[in-house]
């Protein structure tokens, strides 16, 4: 017992309460409300049976933070003994949706639990942090990281990666790409190692074109390219979230007073389109306080990170990092019109379980690393 | 511990110094975000947000409230009525079947039957369009649907505007009725340069809203209302984001008062309807004013305003005796023996014959070797042209026929108003033909058959007139040659009734002007009437059942003959014969006699007779000398009570 992580003893109350991150909570507590402010105003109109999902969504931000306050005193390093065993359970689930997941927009993506739908993507997205982390905390050789030594990772991030586009759900797979390149460039790596893999990304992209993508995947780009080609189809909804964002000008609208958001001229407006509702009723200084949100929560993570007290602690928080910075950089890029529309949700203010869990069980990996930054 | 710290150190260190570069990589992406927010929501803003504004907009057309139509004594004939409809909204209501019971008990409509309009409605408008379940709600279902609405949401009284004829089908020719535009009138309407109508706008369809469309329609207003990306209504008081865009309001139409007399409409309507007649009657004072104008079968031209069902519709089109119709200006006939009077006119005039002159009338008229009969069989024997006016000879007048030929009798009769339209102010109003040697070589590329000259003497043969044009001209007999043009309209107003526009009576020809050819002297005027007299006085008379006490009239009965039945098949076996086979019945009388007032002409369809149309201006002139000569009356019950008694 007196081994376990958890209940290594604190030296004095001063010191208690600086083993955690005041920051993170309370952006995460205010993400929270923006979260719960936007779903009350998009619901106002919504189809009967999402009337219910403000309270949903309250339960899952409950059930969120019971799960971050158990990880913080449960030790990270728990979960890096387990990193394959959960990779691999998890690969299991993004199989057995192929065979028995819901089809949903044209995509199976999710397991119907009962009480909720599962969608394995989001948790392989943990799990690809932890293998990740686990791994090249491992092998780092002190003169960079060579070809040898990408073999693995590259293999990692591989399979979840083909597994989710099969879905398919571009996106979410880019997404899992992002995630584990963002962690191996933090590490050192050779030049001629980025160079090479600068000449093969420019290579593959047009394969991938050719070859690899389903023709709705290819419209969606093509309409990102040219939104005005087709404006009462394909790029009907990149041009009004572009028309919602922009419509809100300085002061925004007001609550509940988004024209756009109110009327049914965003589709999925509590989920991944809910930066739109922000935007048009609460303009442009409600865009710039969330985003100032965000960059609280993503640098108190960064804090963590270089207070980590090992290497594993600090890539845990990195791939996180990565993870809450990509999900805002392109779900808000998308219904900004800077890139193509694919359904990456809003980290902490978009409805969802899945999504909500996701970002708490990482948030409060986080928290743990930086709980045990200064012990031995 | 486990964890080989020392193995981890320097790769943590050196990656906790690289940290710097998460930092860079934060605020660079942040920064594209945040540059791309400036671009929208500053530098494009304002025309995005026209965009969301366009977006979300829908002109909806509000109709305004028509013109308030009068009679000449300002009583209202047609007006605009509230109409509290009880509608219910799709996307509130969440249990029909017991809503739908209490709405059944309160309205009275089976409750199956608002089931199924629900439904049906909700699934062609979408849930966000209120399903209309009854019009014009009385005052107590008002109040019982009322306390409803706090126990059931969804329900809702709306108040629309509904054009309302209070009196039914007495007016519907006169005044008309009114409907949506339809597919084939906007274009014509779009090509008379009319460019303010649209697609659903309620114009005039007939009658005096046809005719007036322009001043009684008023301007459709334009309504905004918001609406969600598939078109449907949005619902929701907090929407306040339209400060920008103002409704624009419906502008009323202007109010008219007409020269109709609503106690005399109605007393037209009732005699027709008492007599089972199908017809017209028109009534108009010296000047041309309508006084009456009533056309049987009639219709209720509110049906058309509340929508008209295809049942009802099929009904009036299919009914033979077309009650659509405004017979007296659509319809025209052979005047009969309504037309001697003008011969009478037109051979004394033309120095035939003087008043005394005495014309042997037997039973029958050999021309050439063909016998033309008289409605007697005994003819009248030796008679003055007031004598043959009263019995209606039709040998005098055959023989003056003969005399005068087509061309006199045209100048004359066309100088009267007849054969031509009286551009009396309502629509689709007929010519009617009045001949002449040269139309018939030009139309029919034969010249004048002299024997024609005998049935034009008669009204028969070419010669078509309508009912008000035989009303228009006996009014001009009666004013010794003044012709007025017809006029229904007197006065266009404002909607606080001020008068913007006046209109005068307009004399058409003075046929007493002697530098016109077609002057007739004022004597020639007196012997017509004095016939005109005898026939409703005289004891032989053909009208003269058809006193009024107290109040002379005069007037010539006339038995139409339908066309394209010879001189022989006039008077035989009329009754045997389909309706629309039959003669038809004329009366047309003016009076005072001494101070002519009023001309009434009816019209009896295929009443075989004439004397069915008698009592018909019998009635309407007791009507008539109640309301505007009531001493009359009083003076010459008790005379009239003493000679009962005899």
């Amino acid at each position: 017992m007196m081994r376990h992580p958890g209940l290594s003893v604190p030296i004095g109350q001063n010191t208690f309460l600086k083993r955690f991150s005041f920051y993170m909570i309370l952006s995460v507590l205010m993400l929270n409300a923006i979260s719960l402010i936007n779903l009350l105003s998009a619901t106002t109109n919504i189809a009967k049976h999402l009337k219910g999902i403000f309270y949903s969504q309250i339960m899952w931000i409950a059930i969120g933070w019971a799960l971050y306050w158990l990880l913080t005193f449960v030790s990270y390093r728990f979960f890096v003994r387990f990193a394959y065993v959960f990779y691999i359970v998890n690969i299991g689930a993004l199989i057995a949706v192929m065979f028995i997941g819901k089809t949903s927009y044209g995509a199976q993506r999710w397991i119907d639990l009962g009480f909720f739908s599962y969608q394995p993507s989001e948790t392989m997205k943990l799990a690809m942090i932890l293998v990740l982390a686990k791994y090249l905390s491992r092998f780092n050789p002190s003169d960079g990281i060579g070809f040898r030594n990408l073999f693995v990772p590259m293999l990692l991030a591989g399979i979840p990666f083909a597994l989710t586009a099969k879905q398919p759900d571009l996106g979410t797979a880019l997404l899992i790409l992002a995630i584990s390149a963002s962690m191996i460039l933090t590490m050192r790596v050779r030049m001629h190692v980025l160079v090479t893999g600068l000449c093969v990304a420019l290579v593959a992209g047009p394969l991938a074109w050719q070859y690899g993508l389903k023709p709705y995947q290819k419209n969606r780009v093509l309409t990102f390219l040219y939104p005005n080609k087709d404006p009462r189809g394909a790029g009907y909804n990149s041009i009004q979230a572009k028309i919602a964002v922009g419509s809100g000008q300085l002061w925004g609208k007001g609550f509940r007073n988004g024209s756009q958001s109110q009327l049914e001229f965003l589709p999925e407006k509590q989920t991944d389109f809910i930066f739109c509702v922000l935007s048009e009723e609460y303009g442009f200084l409600g865009c710039i306080a969330t985003l100032g949100i965000y960059a609280i929560l993503l640098m108190a993570i960064l804090q963590c990170a270089m207070t980590a007290k090992d290497l594993y602690g600090a890539l845990l928080s990195i791939g996180v990092f990565s993870l809450v910075i990509w999900h805002v950089f392109v779900n808000i890029g998308m219904v900004t019109g800077l890139l193509p529309i694919v359904g990456v949700p809003l980290p902490l203010i978009s409805y969802g379980g899945t999504s909500s869990m996701t970002m708490m069980v990482g948030l409060g990996w986080i928290s743990s690393v930086f709980y045990r930054k200064d012990m031995f | 511990m486990k964890i080989h710290i020392s193995y981890e150190e320097p790769a943590l260190r050196e990656l906790q110094n690289r940290g710097s570069l998460l930092y860079i990589a934060l605020g660079s992406l942040f920064s594209f975000l945040i540059l791309r927010l400036i671009y929208l929501q500053m530098i494009q803003g304002s025309a995005l947000y026209a965009f969301s504004e366009k977006n979300l907009l829908k002109e909806i057309r509000v109709q305004p409230p028509r013109g308030i139509i009068y009679d000449r004594n300002h009583r209202i004939i047609a007006e605009n009525l509230p109409n509290f409809a009880l509608t219910l909204s799709p996307q509130y209501i969440k249990d029909l079947p017991p809503l739908a019971h209490e709405i059944s008990e309160i309205v009275g409509i089976p409750k199956e039957e608002i089931i199924n309009k629900f439904k049906k409605d909700s699934r062609i408008n979408g849930s966000y369009r209120p399903v209309t379940i009854k019009n014009f709600l009385n005052r107590t279902e008002i109040n019982r649907l009322e306390l409803l609405k706090i126990d059931f949401p969804g329900i809702d009284i709306e108040e629309l505007i509904f054009r309302e004829y209070p009196y039914r089908d007495a007016f519907a020719h006169a005044i008309g009725y009114i409907s949506e535009i339809s597919d084939t009138e906007l274009p014509r309407l779009r090509e008379k340069g009319n460019r303010i109508v649209q697609q659903g706008d309620v114009i005039g369809k007939s009658g005096l809203e046809d005719r007036y469309d322009d001043f009684v329609r008023g301007v459709t207003g334009i309504s905004y209302v918001k609406v969600d990306a598939k078109g449907r209504e949005a619902l929701g008081e907090s929407l306040k984001f339209l400060g920008s865009i103002e409704d624009l309001p419906p502008k009323a139409g202007q109010n008219i008062e007409t020269t109709l007399d609503l106690d005399l409409q109605l007393a037209a309507q009732e005699t027709f309807l008492k007599h089972k007649q199908t017809g017209a009657l028109v009534a108009i004072n010296k000047q041309g004013e309508v006084l009456a104008l009533y056309n049987n079968p009639s219709f209720d031209p509110g049906l058309f305003s509340k929508g008209i069902t295809s049942d009802v519709w099929s009904k009036l089109i299919n009914n033979p005796d077309k009650p659509l119709r405004n017979k007296a200006i659509q319809d025209h006939h052979s005047p009969g023996s309504t037309f001697k009077p003008f011969i009478a006119l037109t051979s004394l005039q033309d120095g035939n014959i003087k008043e005394k002159t005495l014309v042997n009338a037997p039973p029958v008229f050999m021309f050439g070797n063909r016998p033309y009969h008289d409605h007697t069989k005994t003819g009248q024997g030796y008679i003055t042209v007031t004598q043959a006016i009263e019995m209606s000879s039709n040998v005098f007048f055959y023989k003056q026929g003969l005399a005068t030929g087509v061309d006199k009798i045209a100048l004359y009769t066309k100088a009267l108003g007849l054969g031509a339209r009286t551009d009396i102010d309502l629509k689709n109003e007929v010519p009617g033909l009045i001949p002449t040697s040269e139309w018939k070589q030009k139309n029919r590329g034969e010249p004048w058959q002299e024997g024609e000259n005998i049935s034009i003497a008669i009204g028969q043969g070419f010669v078509s007139v309508t009912t008000l044009q035989l009303a228009t001209a006996y009014m001009a007999i009666a004013n010794s040659g003044k012709v007025y043009k017809p006029m229904v309209v007197k006065k266009i107003m404002d909607t606080e009734n001020r008068v913007l526009q006046e209109f005068s009576p307009t004399l058409v020809n003075d046929l007493t002007d002697p530098t016109k050819p077609y002057y007739v002297s004022p004597d020639n005027f007196k012997i017509v009437q004095k016939g005109l007299f005898l026939v409703a006085n005289g004891e032989r008379g053909t009208a003269r059942g058809a006193k009024i006490p107290g109040f002379t009239i005069a007037g010539k009965t006339g038995t139409a003959q339908v066309r394209g039945f010879s001189a022989d098949q006039v008077y035989a076996n009329c009754y045997n014969r389909p309706k629309k086979q039959r003669h038809n019945g004329l009366y047309i009388a003016y009076g005072p006699f001494e101070d002519p007032e009023i001309t009434v002409a009816v019209l009896t369809e295929g009443s075989c007779s004439s004397k069915e149309a008698v009592p018909l201006v019998k009635e309407f002139y007791e009507s008539y000398v109640k309301k505007y000569h009531p001493q009359a009356i009083t003076q010459n019950s008790e005379p009239d009570t003493k000679k009962g008694k005899q």
